[in-house]
């Protein structure tokens, strides 16, 4: 694995720890994520889990599907 | 008048129109797509924007980009003047002008490499057309990214649920992408996943509100908005639009289910009003003299009003900017142009128009419907202090038409008694409708102004290299048209009209935007008009099918705009008057230049 996919890798299961704990702890024990009107750390912790799932899987899995680039190749007959 | 009938004339309309005048006319006659050329998406293949795509996952991302609120608050405002005179609008715009514009727009991009409209008007209207052209549209292209960082953070702010479902949404969309790209595994069966997926979202949101201050949205939805806007589309943009058709369509399939359950009860609005209306229904600020004064006559001040549902200039921007890249087969244009804009304009007549027309009313109606006054304030509606529907807001007469008529039409099955509990959930639904593009939109919008920015600084690429890599970095032009969104979204100010009411800061030339996109829209088409003419040789009665729509908007727009200029800006506060006011002047003065030099464009080509 490269360093570029491990990190991927890491912030992937961040993300997806931030927002389970979110939803399925913090509301499920307080009702809901945050207080109205206030910047707290659960929404915060919740919107750090909701812009690092955007990154993490994209850095893990790589920017071009091999089905795709294969594909491509094929229609242009060109070497990507 | 019965709403089935009328719901049957508009689909005819447009199943006549999508036949005869989009597939014969446009495609084979004037363009003539040709299933065999390979498009950019192939040709310029990068696995970041040029990546070809599916055709229903394509028109997906089309619709999503180009229906913000627009379909919807447009038409909802213009019922000022009626219901007819809207529904005629968007039947005819949307036809002759909204759906041409968009798909020609689609094509003569791919027929240029997947370079925006605005670069395209270069090979026919000459160089200085084309640097105005893209500094105009990045310009309103950061009005955009400002608006609609504004709206979705209110939106997210008043409305905890909406905003949790937006963070469920996402990840469920790239699981989709992963599946299909990564995994391989069957498209229906990653739809069917995926679904269920949002169905639970949906459901778990209601109960787990997620509390952030509007200040704190406008960072997360900035962020988010750089990050999406310089992904790959293959990973987020194509698998979320994709997901996004299913609730689009289920939106405008219940407006069709509706007429057809309630085939004997009829219209309770009147199809015309007036033909004049208050300056408020062409963007007055509220509370400005102008807002209550008589001056906007439906034509030629309708396109201020109903934009997106019968045409738009950001859907040039978006059809020769992301869809462009990546259409697969020129076949497919056809769908996703002009069927995209059709879906929009059903949006509009059918989920918005017709209901309201249906509902106009409320006590006519809840006779008509045998609904007694305490079952309608169980529901929450008052007819006694709010009679009709234009007693509501524009947004609001919406979620309660909408609702309302599918309330009436499902309470035929399930019974009168449960009306209450029908009309709160459906809208519900309408109010998450209208959201649930507001993101979609916003980093679409930063794509684009993207490209623009790219297309903009081309001229550096041969002599300055490494200055030209450096700001064309992909993440580079996605961090400065939000950073500046942001600006002129994240700051409060007193109203200058009303001084005890807080708005944003962009509120201060906001007001420019509706018509400064008609104003791009009338460009656009006759920038497509020449490329039909002097590029693909389309010459005699078919080019007058594109020349006399593109003219006919083009004064339209004008006179409206200087409709603006002369009863709406004197009347404004000098904040607003800088803001607003120099914008609108400006552009009609670029209007001027341009069609100096679309005409000079004409007149080469006749030449050869």
């Amino acid at each position: 694995m490269k360093t570029k996919e491990v990190l991927g890798v890491i912030i992937t299961v961040i993300a997806v720890i931030l927002i389970l704990y979110e939803l399925l702890y913090v509301n499920l024990t307080v009702g809901s994520i945050g207080k109205k009107g206030a910047i707290t750390s659960d929404a915060v912790l919740i919107a750090s889990g909701f812009l690092l799932i955007l990154i993490g899987p994209w850095l893990w899995l790589g920017e071009v599907p091999v089905a795709i680039r294969k594909f491509i190749e094929a229609k242009t007959g060109k070497k990507l | 008048m019965y709403p089935i009938l009328i719901l049957l004339i508009v689909l005819l309309i447009y199943g006549v129109a999508y036949i005869l005048y989009g597939k014969r006319l446009l495609e084979r006659k004037i363009v003539k797509a040709d299933p065999s050329r390979l498009t950019p998406a192939y040709e310029k293949f990068d696995g970041v924007d040029y990546v070809p795509a599916n055709k229903y996952v394509l028109y997906g991302h089309h619709f999503a980009s180009i229906a913000g609120a627009g379909p919807i608050i447009g038409p909802a405002t213009a019922l000022a003047w009626g219901w007819f005179l809207p529904l005629l609008w968007v039947l005819f715009g949307n036809i002759f002008i909204g759906a041409v514009h968009d798909y020609t727009a689609i094509m003569a991009s791919v027929r240029h490499g997947g370079v925006s409209i605005m670069t395209i008007s270069e090979n026919v209207m000459g160089r200085k057309a084309r640097y105005i052209f893209l500094a105009y549209v990045w310009f309103a292209l950061v009005l955009v990214l400002a608006a609609f960082l504004s709206v979705a953070s209110g939106i997210y702010a008043d409305i905890p649920t909406a905003a949790t479902l937006a963070i469920l949404y996402m990840p469920i969309a790239l699981l989709f992408g992963i599946l299909v790209y990564k995994v391989g595994i069957n498209v229906k069966l990653a739809t069917l996943i995926s679904l269920i997926l949002v169905v639970v979202g949906i459901a778990y949101s209601f109960y787990a509100p997620t509390y952030l201050t509007y200040e704190g949205w406008v960072i997360v939805l900035a962020l988010y908005s750089i990050i999406a806007a310089a992904l790959p589309v293959w990973y987020l943009l194509q698998p979320r639009d994709y997901l996004n058709a299913y609730l689009l369509w289920s939106f405008v399939l219940l407006a069709i289910i509706a007429p057809l359950l309630l085939p004997v009860i009829r219209f309770t609005g009147p199809p015309i009003v007036n033909f004049v209306a208050k300056g408020g229904v062409i963007g007055a600020p509220s509370g400005s003299p102008p807002a209550g004064a008589d001056i906007a006559w439906f034509w030629p001040t309708v396109p201020l009003t109903i934009a997106c549902g019968a045409l738009s200039g950001f859907h040039s921007v978006v059809g020769s900017g992301t869809t462009s890249k990546q259409l697969s087969n020129e076949l497919d244009a056809l769908l996703v142009g002009y069927g995209g804009m059709l879906t929009e304009g059903a949006v509009s007549s059918l989920a918005v128009i017709l209901p309201a027309a249906l509902v106009w009313d409320f006590a006519a109606i809840a006779q008509s419907a045998g609904l007694s006054t305490d079952l309608l304030l169980k529901a929450g509606l008052n007819i006694t202090a709010t009679p009709n529907i234009l007693r509501l807001g524009a947004a609001p007469r919406f979620y309660t038409a909408y609702g309302f008529a599918q309330a009436l039409a499902w309470s035929r099955l399930f019974g009168v008694e449960v009306f209450p509990q029908l009309f709160v959930g459906f809208r519900t639904f309408a109010a998450w409708a209208l959201t649930s593009f507001v993101l979609t939109t916003l980093d679409t919008s930063n794509r684009l102004a993207r490209f623009a920015w790219v297309e903009m600084f081309d001229w550096l690429k041969a002599r300055k290299p490494t200055i030209h890599k450096l700001i064309t970095n992909r993440w580079i032009a996605s961090i400065i048209p939000v950073v500046l969104g942001a600006v002129m979204a994240y700051p409060s100010l007193p109203d200058p009209i009303d001084p005890t009411r807080v708005i944003r800061a962009y509120s201060i030339i906001w007001p420019a935007f509706a018509g400064t996109n008609q104003l791009l829209a009338a460009l656009a088409l006759l920038t497509s008009t020449l490329w039909v003419y002097a590029v693909l040789k389309v010459k005699g009665a078919s080019s007058f099918l594109m020349l006399i729509p593109a003219m006919f908007l083009w004064v339209t727009v004008t006179l409206a705009l200087i409709i603006w200029l002369i009863y709406v800006v004197p009347y404004l506060p000098g904040l607003y008057i800088a803001g607003t006011g120099t914008i609108v002047a400006i552009s009609v003065a670029l209007d001027f230049l341009l069609i100096v030099l679309f005409a000079r464009g004409l007149k080469a080509a006749r030449i050869k």
